[in-house]
């Protein structure tokens, strides 16, 4: 059982309990609303960010490039926490992942 | 008897189901569009609420006249509602006891497939849910285009498998509207997206977006480098159910999207927009060949906030009732256009309207602001009233219209003088989907209840 920190970027702050189920489920079995589409790691509309803490995708996390992977990202509907940790969630974090391609920095 | 007068034979027949007989039937008996179907998606924004099927009011005299007077709810989030069709069109107007009734409204994200029952058109509701599990089963996901095929079966684009990857598939519903298997045999095909049939000469023709795992995070120009993008045509035996060629449409013909045949059943000819190389293609068959040619393209554009050329990305296109004009959307240069194709190898340059996207002339009607370009189009069946929606997918709207989660979409029209191809823009009608209840949503695509130029097809 690990204790995970849902950090928005509003400023909100909320704790759950994750026994084995997905960072999602834990959050939605407290009653804290995250974003989600294809639950099964497709679509990336559930992406967080590991602040601290380890976590592990049960599926291959389709939708995340290495990239993205390596900068702490993760989908929220296929990941379970290994240990206590803090992720930054919101609709916010996916967008990180999305510049214009052709616009620059 | 020749194959011609054999044909004919076959399609003589009473009107007595759904749709009308011939297009230029629906041109002629058809009466003004009095409301639309609209979905209305949160995905992707801070709303934390379902998407919606919307009822807007078109009706001029109408004291609501542009406003959503009712909408459909659905139970559950994420869903991101997009393309949407009827049980039956005009492919069945010889099947007595069958109604243009039921909508079937899939996500594209969850898989998740709606079935609403119209036969109220004001009050539509919601009557069954077909839940993501049951298409998984049949490796499939991310359903994208709606067709009935005749007798109150549909079939279903799908663009990926049950994990969001290659290859996709066709889903199939009975009349009852319930999952009756695939409709295609498996591994036909690896990209899919939209579709379109032409049954007096057993055609289908679909085409290629990418597999969801691609597209639904955003667009990334590293997966045009690594040929995760489709740029082929499928040409189907339609009876068959197997495919019959394909057609490499090349470097100009990246990501073909909307598919339409001409109207006319009798013509083996259609266009698709190759949104990523900013070209429409034609496609026809000639001595039991299809073939494939670039008959306009668009060139991208600078803009000084741009690293690149913005190209102009035609996200959607169709054909008026009488196959005369070519309608589409350039979304990021902000363009809508209309070609006279009366002659299909060679489409005529006959007007456009610049508003929104990059580069309009125009950013705001009465007074709003828009934030993105023109996309999803409708054409009233008399060709004279155009509609179109701003929003494109919610990642992609995320990326090149990021304000567009934030104020929402709008819905405007133009009205057509077909007569002399021109188009003028209503300023009188706006529809805002940056002004409801729950906060900001986007507007996606746009059906008639009684037919309408992207969704009936004629046997």
């Amino acid at each position: 059982m690990a204790t995970v920190r849902l950090v928005w970027r509003d400023g909100r702050e909320a704790t759950v309990t994750a026994t084995d189920e997905t960072l999602l489920e834990a959050a939605e079995h407290a009653d804290f609303s995250l974003p989600f589409g294809c639950r099964t790691g497709a679509c990336a509309t559930c992406t967080g960010r590991l602040l601290d803490g380890d976590s592990t995708h049960v599926r291959q996390p389709r939708a995340l490039k290495q990239r993205h992977r390596d900068d702490g990202y993760v989908l929220l509907c296929i990941a379970r926490a290994k240990n206590d940790s803090a992720v930054e969630v919101g609709v916010d974090v996916h967008n990180d992942l999305l510049e214009n391609p052709r616009k620059g920095h | 008897m020749s194959e011609q007068e054999h044909t004919e034979m076959e399609h003589q027949h009473e009107h007595t189901g759904p749709g009308y007989m011939t297009p230029q039937a629906a041109i002629e008996r058809s009466e003004p569009e009095t409301l639309a179907y609209v979905v209305g998606t949160h995905v992707g924004t801070d709303v934390d609420e379902p998407d919606f099927v919307a009822v807007v009011d078109l009706d001029p005299e109408s004291s609501n006249y542009g406003e959503i007077t009712d909408r459909i709810d659905l139970p559950n989030r994420g869903d991101e509602l997009h393309h949407f069709g009827w049980n039956a069109c005009s492919s069945s107007c010889h099947v007595g006891g069958l109604e243009r009734r039921y909508l079937i409204v899939p996500g594209n994200r969850s898989s998740r497939i709606h079935i609403v029952d119209a036969q109220d058109r004001e009050h539509p509701e919601l009557v069954d849910v077909i839940e993501p599990e049951t298409v998984n089963e049949l490796d499939l996901s991310a359903p994208h285009t709606v067709h009935c095929i005749g007798g109150g079966t549909v079939i279903i684009s799908m663009l990926g498998d049950a994990d969001g990857d290659l290859p996709g598939g066709f889903l199939e519903l009975d009349e009852d509207l319930n999952v009756n298997g695939r409709w295609d045999h498996q591994g036909e095909i690896d990209f899919n997206y939209d579709f379109w049939y032409q049954p007096r000469h057993n055609a289908m023709v679909s085409s290629e977006w990418a597999a969801p795992k691609t597209y639904q995070p955003g667009f990334d120009l590293d997966d045009v480098e690594a040929g995760n993008y489709g740029h082929e045509l499928q040409f189907w035996n339609w009876e068959e159910r197997t495919v019959e060629q394909t057609v490499d449409l090349g470097e100009e013909g990246l990501i073909p999207l909307e598919v339409r045949f001409l109207h006319t059943p009798e013509h083996a000819h259609g266009f698709v927009d190759a949104a990523l190389s900013s070209n429409i293609f034609r496609f026809w068959k000639r001595d039991g060949e299809w073939h494939a040619e670039k008959v306009i393209d668009f060139e991208s554009r600078d803009h000084e906030d741009w690293d690149m050329p913005v190209p102009a990305l035609p996200t959607d296109i169709l054909l008026s009732m009488d196959d005369r004009y070519l309608f589409g959307s350039n979304w990021l240069h902000g363009e809508v256009w209309m070609y006279d194709v009366s002659d299909p190898a060679n489409p005529q340059y006959a007007d456009s309207i610049s508003i929104g996207g990059y580069f309009g002339d125009r950013q705001e009607v009465q007074g709003r602001e828009l934030v993105a370009g023109p996309q999803m189009l409708q054409l009233s069946l008399d060709g004279e009233r155009l509609y179109w929606t701003t929003s494109l997918y919610s990642s992609w709207d995320d990326q090149f219209f990021p304000e567009e989660a934030e104020r929402g979409s709008v819905m405007l029209k133009a009205d057509v003088n077909p007569r002399k191809g021109t188009m003028t823009l209503d300023e009188e009608f706006l529809v805002d989907f940056g002004d409801l209840p729950d906060g900001p949503a986007r507007a996606h695509e746009i059906r008639w209840p009684d037919g309408d130029c992207t969704s009936d097809i004629w046997e």
